[in-house]
């Protein structure tokens, strides 16, 4: 038993399949699906099995003389012919040259006592039939055929088909219907034995050929062969039997049935996912794309409404330890609304909001994600559409939660204060100090002019107070200048901490959304076009 | 019940006398003659059609002499025509149907006797002793089939023997009888005159013209029949009543007991008077077979005997039917709506084409449709009947395109004219562009009148349109001739038209054709195995054998049965009748199952609608409650929210929208971050909305897609919200946010208390309004306390429930908009409308009423 030879083609068209039927779960139509996987097991299987025997099946609906047929090639009686219809329930197989046809027919499973071998009896003058197992099946179109699906599969496995028709029935729709227009493609596998020629004149029997043929041709087969028999006269019977020494002596049928079957499926498949432009869509994520969804997540985490806000309460809050205290004590005598409504506790609540936590809004994580899933899908397939929404969202549950948690941790203190602040607070008290001690100074020294001490008696001269006073007056011109600078200074801080926890957070976005998104999305699109190289391979 | 319905089928000759074709296991190869002669069993064989192949000798020689019976009167009949012609077989045979008619049958020989021989008695017991004498006679001709049916006829006539004198009674029974007497001398007479044209085949048709005219006779017999028989004027005074009721209740009773019974009458016709008083006591007995037959005859009897309101109801209520099966439209294309529709064209096309001029006119030749698979030779059969060429031949498969009826010239006009099969165009002559939608009518006088072949397109060839024809003409057929070959008779296409015969109860005879002698032995006894297999087994049959082809014609021996069996049908116009009624109830019974079957695919469309319109707004309401729950469980305030309400708090401009009341302070610019945080408010709204309409859309073509393939279809395109959604809810969300201000304005008047010290700014405490409103904790909060301090307790909550219904309806009409396509995508596919469904039932109802 020789492994057989495949034409260049065969073996990589038929790894592509193996590449559809990989990617296909879930996508493929199921019935699709499993045709892809039938034919890969058939083709393997075949292709293992003898490659020097071809065999050829005896198809037909009942009484159109299948029997009869085998018998004639065969030249035994081995299949018993007869009135009543149907008259075969089981295949029969004959076998030219036996050597290795066993597993071909424990494949075909054909049962033990139905077969048969010309080896012995007819070795004379049968060469050219060498390597041919013949198989006579039972009909498909008879009530019994119903609940019988033996000649279905054998017609799928064989490597040539002879359908058997005859005048009566060669324009069968159970024939046709059900086989014939499945085989666009078949030709070269394919022959059409028009038997029982016997019952007609000869021009009948020449105009019946050609309506046969106008009919095959419209149904798809390019170029049917057509071979007038009959079983009962003989005629016709060794026209058949060079037509299949050729196809026999060749070799050739099984790889051709595999390609024609691979062909059909083809077609299918193709129909059912047209190739189009799928191979042009996106097999991965691209930069923009990631910016955006970074963009968008951001957007649904606030990243720049934190960063604003976080502007604003410094600038608010600094005012306080940074701040020139007396307009703030000025602005104290100002009546404040929550004390007259008694709410003054509610102050240290409103500032206990601005703890600056940061959280996802799980409904615009969801929109992200879902504007990036509608965007690499567009052209595609719908069910491939769905695949990648899927894809996308296969832990979007747990997205939010996830950037929620992460960016908590570089989440800005709103409330925190910083040394800085704290510094400038005192100095600040300190020119206060200043300010009060000056202002008492001055008094001393307007009213009580020589009771001062003498340590202070320096400038006792009224002519001195002047000076007090103008250093009183920049004491305090320092104070309001040191509380503008320092504001000033805390708003510039702000907004390059800002620009700096913006980076930092869109980072941490980005990480999160590439494990969590882009990543599956990733193996979805490669997946999509691994499936549409295949299909495209598929073709020869 | 049953036996009583039996009863009347046994006496109604059509029926059974059509089961019984000669093709018996055994009598294929058999004379002719003897087929012949097995119809005549056969028809009386009625009873059990299911008769075994072998009967139990007694059985035969019953059945024999049952058969023989009716002939042995007749013998006289025949004697005196003279008619020795070997032809009497084919002649007898054809006239005997009319004699099985048993009240005719009896008859026959009563009036003539009676005359003259007054004592009945003697009569009855000569004429059974006759009929077994004849049985003896002739044992072999009688079919197998026959006997079983016959013998309980016999028997019964036997033991009824002695009663004779009390049966005889039944005044009704012989009045009626007393007609059927009257025909039977016509039919003997005619019978004898086409023993004599039969002789010929070509003389066939007159013999069968002759019949006919003399079985026209018979309707009117009913009422003429008094005043032509002068000797029975008398009883017939009562007899009319009796005979108004019905024919057929009369020949119920015959079944066994009966039979006797109207042959004492008929004989001592006289006499019956005088038995008045038995035969009332009688009737008691009869009443019951009458009641059950009664039904059965009835049932019958609508076709044709009731004519004017029976018939004016039964139209009425069939058009109805038709109008509810015509209004029908499956927009769905759920599985089985393709069937659904086909359903609904054939149903149309039957009740327009067939039931309808039907019932109007029954008294329409009958239209035997010939029927089978490509190539089994219905055209040349149809011309080899009709002796000539009418329908094309040849070796081309499928060779008839187009339908081609032949008839009698006389019939012509109804078939050319008449509404049968109205839809299709009528012919003179195959065109060869005619297609299938047209029918060529041909007359030719070589039919027998009152049947009509119709030859008809294959029902397994390539062309798919030809099946469709073929099964439009026998919806339309009053018989079926099912023609299938020696090679096919097992194909799956012929034994599905089988079952489909066997359903619609039509009436069915199976020609098998392309028979080989040698193998006709094999073939036929494993046909008929099939056919009994399948029920079918008393179903006439038909062997044609293998025969060169002229011209495309048959040699004419190969159709003799046939060609009797049609001049039967012709003669015998009860027979026809009978048939054509039978096939008639037959679709109606189907409508019993076809047309609910029609109404609960409609059902089935409108309840899929309506679960797909449930996932919608199932869908939906599952967004809105997606909705419902980020405004009550604080997820709204993530995000930017919760940035901007931070800032807007931390940045003091919380506290500074509160202003201590001063004059000419109340309207401020509202501040840039105040503006801010309502946008965010807005976005976070919209992307909850959007989210949840994402997820409602993506979920109502999940759904869709799971249901069915169909759902799949519908849902292409759908799977995303409009592109308006974001718009829309934008522009809903902006005059939510507007509304609430307005109602913070107005509704929210400030405590007096407060309202004195503090001024606030609207636009802000709505924003803080709507905080606390989605943050979702109950009275606490900050925002909560600052709005309660404001606005009071009561106006919070007043507002507040206020601005979340008005949150609720905006939302759930952006929704609604939404969801409005998917209904849009379902009524463009077609509204099924419930209430049709519900006429349709009602109409099969009045049906049945009507009948």
């Amino acid at each position: 038993m020789t492994t057989m030879a495949t034409r260049p083609g065969l073996a990589p068209r038929l790894s592509a399949l193996t590449k559809v039927v990989e990617h296909g779960p879930g996508r493929l139509d199921k019935k699709l699906l499993t045709e892809a996987n039938t034919l890969l097991t058939q083709a393997g299987d075949r292709l293992k099995l003898s490659s020097e025997h071809t065999v050829v099946a005896l198809a037909g609906g009942t009484g159109s003389g299948k029997s009869s047929l085998f018998n004639a090639i065969s030249g035994l009686e081995l299949s018993p012919t007869g009135v009543r219809r149907p008259t075969t329930a089981r295949t029969h197989a004959c076998v030219w040259g036996l050597e290795g046809a066993g597993p071909l027919l424990d494949w075909l499973q054909i049962q033990w006592r139905h077969r048969f071998s010309r080896a012995s009896a007819l070795d004379k003058g049968d060469s050219q039939l060498h390597g041919l197992i013949l198989l006579d099946l039972p009909d498909h179109d008879s009530i019994r055929a119903l609940t019988d699906t033996e000649a279905d599969r054998l017609i799928g496995l064989a490597d040539l088909v002879v359908w058997v028709l005859d005048p009566q029935k060669y324009a069968d729709a159970s024939t046709h219907r059900r086989y014939v227009t499945e085989l666009a493609g078949h030709d070269a596998v394919t022959v059409f034995a028009l038997n029982q020629a016997d019952r007609l004149t000869k021009e009948e029997l020449a105009e019946l050929v050609i309506d046969l043929n106008d009919l095959l041709r419209r149904e798809g087969v390019e170029h049917p062969s057509v071979v007038p028999t009959s079983a009962v006269t003989g005629r016709g019977i060794e026209s058949l039997r060079s037509v299949i020494a050729t196809a026999v002596a060749r070799r050739r049928a099984a790889i051709q049935k595999l390609e024609a079957d691979l062909h059909r499926l083809e077609q299918r498949l193709s129909k059912a996912m047209p190739l189009g432009e799928a191979l042009s869509a996106p097999s991965s994520v691209d930069e923009a794309r990631r910016m955006g969804l970074t963009d968008a997540l951001c957007d649904a985490v606030g990243v720049p409404a934190v960063g604003e806000a976080m502007e604003n309460v410094y600038a608010e809050r600094s005012s306080h330890w940074v701040g020139w205290p007396y307009p703030r004590w000025f602005s104290k005598f100002r009546s404040d609304p929550l004390r007259s409504l008694r709410l003054q506790d509610l102050g240290e609540e409103i500032r206990g909001i601005t703890t600056g936590s940061v959280s996802a809004q799980s409904a615009e994580v969801a929109n992200a994600v879902q504007a990036l899933a509608d965007g690499l899908s567009g052209g595609m397939h719908p069910v491939w559409r769905t695949g990648v929404h899927q894809a996308a969202r296969s832990r979007s549950s747990q997205l939010p939660q996830a950037l929620t948690e992460d960016l908590t941790e570089i989440a800005p203190q709103l409330d925190r204060v910083p040394g800085w602040w704290r510094a400038l607070k005192v100095w600040q008290y300190v020119l206060v100090v200043a300010f009060v001690a000056g202002l008492a100074w001055l008094a001393a020294g307007l009213l009580m002019p020589g009771q001062l001490p003498p340590s202070l008696e320096l400038l006792g001269d009224s002519a001195t107070l002047p000076w007090v006073g103008l250093m009183m007056a920049s004491v305090l011109g320092l104070g309001a200048l040191s509380g503008i600078a320092s504001r000033n200074f805390v708003e510039l801080g702000a907004s390059r901490e800002r620009e700096r926890l913006e980076r930092e957070m869109r980072r941490r976005v980005a990480a999160v959304s590439t494990t969590m998104v882009v990543e599956p999305v990733e193996r979805e699109l490669t997946r999509h076009h691994a499936f549409y190289t295949a299909l495209r391979d598929l073709s020869p | 019940m049953n036996t009583a319905m039996d009863d009347g089928r046994q006496e109604s000759p059509g029926e059974q006398t059509l089961s019984f074709r000669p093709v018996g296991d055994e009598d294929l190869t058999e004379v002719q003659g003897d087929d012949a002669f097995d119809a005549f069993g056969t028809k009386k064989a009625r009873k059990k059609p299911a008769a075994s192949p072998e009967p139990s000798a007694p059985g035969e020689r019953e059945a024999a002499a049952a058969s023989t019976g009716p002939p042995a009167p007749e013998e006289p009949a025949e004697a005196v025509t003279a008619d020795d012609d070997v032809p009497e077989e084919a002649g007898d045979p054809v006239e005997r149907p009319s004699l099985f008619v048993k009240p005719a049958s009896l008859g026959g020989p009563g009036p003539r006797k009676a005359p003259p021989v007054p004592p009945s008695d003697g009569e009855p017991f000569f004429a059974a002793f006759a009929t077994e004498d004849s049985s003896d006679e002739e044992p072999e001709p009688s079919s197998p089939d026959g006997p079983p049916s016959l013998d309980e006829q016999p028997q019964d006539d036997v033991a009824t023997e002695d009663d004779e004198p009390q049966d005889a009674e039944p005044g009704d029974g012989q009045p009626q009888d007393a007609e059927p007497g009257e025909e039977r001398p016509h039919g003997a007479e005619s019978a004898s005159g086409q023993a004599r044209d039969v002789e010929s085949a070509s003389g066939r048709p007159q013999g069968a013209q002759t019949g006919d005219e003399e079985s026209q006779a018979e309707p009117t017999l009913d009422e003429p029949s008094p005043a032509d028989e002068s000797s029975q004027a008398d009883e017939t005074s009562q007899a009319d009543g009796a005979d108004g009721d019905e024919p057929e209740a009369e020949r119920q009773p015959r079944d066994g007991d009966e039979l006797r019974d109207r042959e004492e009458p008929r004989d001592g016709a006289e006499p019956q008077e005088d038995q008045a008083a038995p035969q009332e006591s009688q009737e008691p007995a009869r009443s019951e077979k009458p009641g059950g037959g009664a039904a059965t005859g009835e049932k019958a009897g609508r076709g044709e005997a009731l004519p004017a309101e029976a018939a004016k109801a039964l139209t009425a209520a069939l058009g109805t039917l038709r109008e509810s099966v015509a209004d029908l439209r499956f927009g769905l294309d759920l599985p089985g709506a393709d069937e659904a529709r086909q359903t609904q064209a054939e149903l149309l096309a039957q009740l327009e084409g067939y039931v309808l001029p039907r019932v109007r006119t029954s008294a329409a030749p009958a239209l035997i449709v010939v029927a089978g698979s490509t190539g089994a030779g219905k055209s040349t059969l149809v011309n080899t009947l009709a002796e000539k060429n009418v329908s094309r031949t040849g070796v081309r498969r499928p060779t008839t395109g187009t339908p081609v009826l032949v008839c009698h010239p006389e019939d012509r006009k109804w078939f050319a004219e008449g509404e049968l099969l109205a839809s299709l165009q009528r012919l003179d002559k195959p065109a060869p562009e005619a297609g299938a939608r047209s029918m060529v009518v041909v007359a030719t006088e070589k039919l027998p009148q009152g049947v009509a072949l119709l030859d008809t397109p294959d029902i397994d060839s390539v062309v798919e349109e030809h099946h469709e024809v073929a099964h439009r003409m026998l919806d339309a057929a009053d018989l079926w001739i099912f023609v299938t070959t020696a090679a096919r008779y097992a194909d799956a296409p012929a034994w599905n038209l089988l079952k489909l015969a066997k359903e619609r109860g039509a009436r069915l005879a199976i020609v098998l054709s392309r028979v080989q002698p040698r193998s006709a032995e094999v073939v036929l006894k494993h046909f008929v195995r099939m056919l009994t297999e399948y029920g079918l087994g008393e179903i006439d049959r038909f062997v044609i054998n293998e025969a060169k082809v002229t011209d495309g014609r048959l040699p004419d021996s190969e159709v003799t049965d046939l060609r009797l069996w049609l001049a039967e049908l012709s003669v015998d116009e009860e027979r026809r009748a009978q048939a054509v009624r039978e096939t008639l109830n037959g679709v109606l019974n189907s409508f019993r199952t076809r047309v609910p079957a029609l109404a609960r695919h409609l059902e089935g469309q409108v309840a899929f609608r309506t679960e797909l319109r449930s996932d919608v707004e199932a869908a939906f309401r599952g967004a809105l409650g997606e909705v419902d729950k980020a405004s009550k469980n604080g997820s709204l305030l993530h995000g930017e929210v919760l940035a901007r309400w931070q800032e807007f708090a931390g940045s003091g401009d919380l506290v500074r929208s509160l202003q201590v009341r001063k004059r000419g302070r109340s309207d401020k610019h509202a501040p840039e971050r105040v503006l801010a945080f309502k946008a965010a408010i807005r976005a976070g709204l919209e992307a909850v909305i959007v989210a949840a309409a994402n997820r409602a859309t993506e979920e109502v073509v999940a759904r869709w897609r799971h249901r069915s393939e169909l759902g799949a279809t519908l849902g292409e395109g759908l799977d995303r919200p409009s592109d308006n959604l974001v718009r829309h809810a934008g522009r809903a969300i902006a005059s939510w946010q507007e509304h609430l201000s307005e109602l913070v304005r107005t509704d929210g008047v400030a405590k007096r208390s407060v309202s004195k010290l503090v001024s606030f700014d609207p636009d802000s405490l709505s924003l803080i309004f709507t905080v606390a409103m989605f943050s979702g904790t109950n009275g606490e909060g900050v925002p909560h306390r600052l709005v309660n301090a404001l606005l009071g307790a009561e106006s919070l909550r007043g507002i507040g429930a206020k601005a979340l219904s008005d949150l609720r309806a905006r939302i759930g009409m952006l929704f609604d908009e939404e969801s409005m396509r998917y209904v849009q995508a379902l009524d463009t596919a077609g509204i099924p409308d419930e209430s049709v469904a519900t006429r349709l039932y009602q109409a099969t109802y009045n049906l049945e009423v009507a009948r």
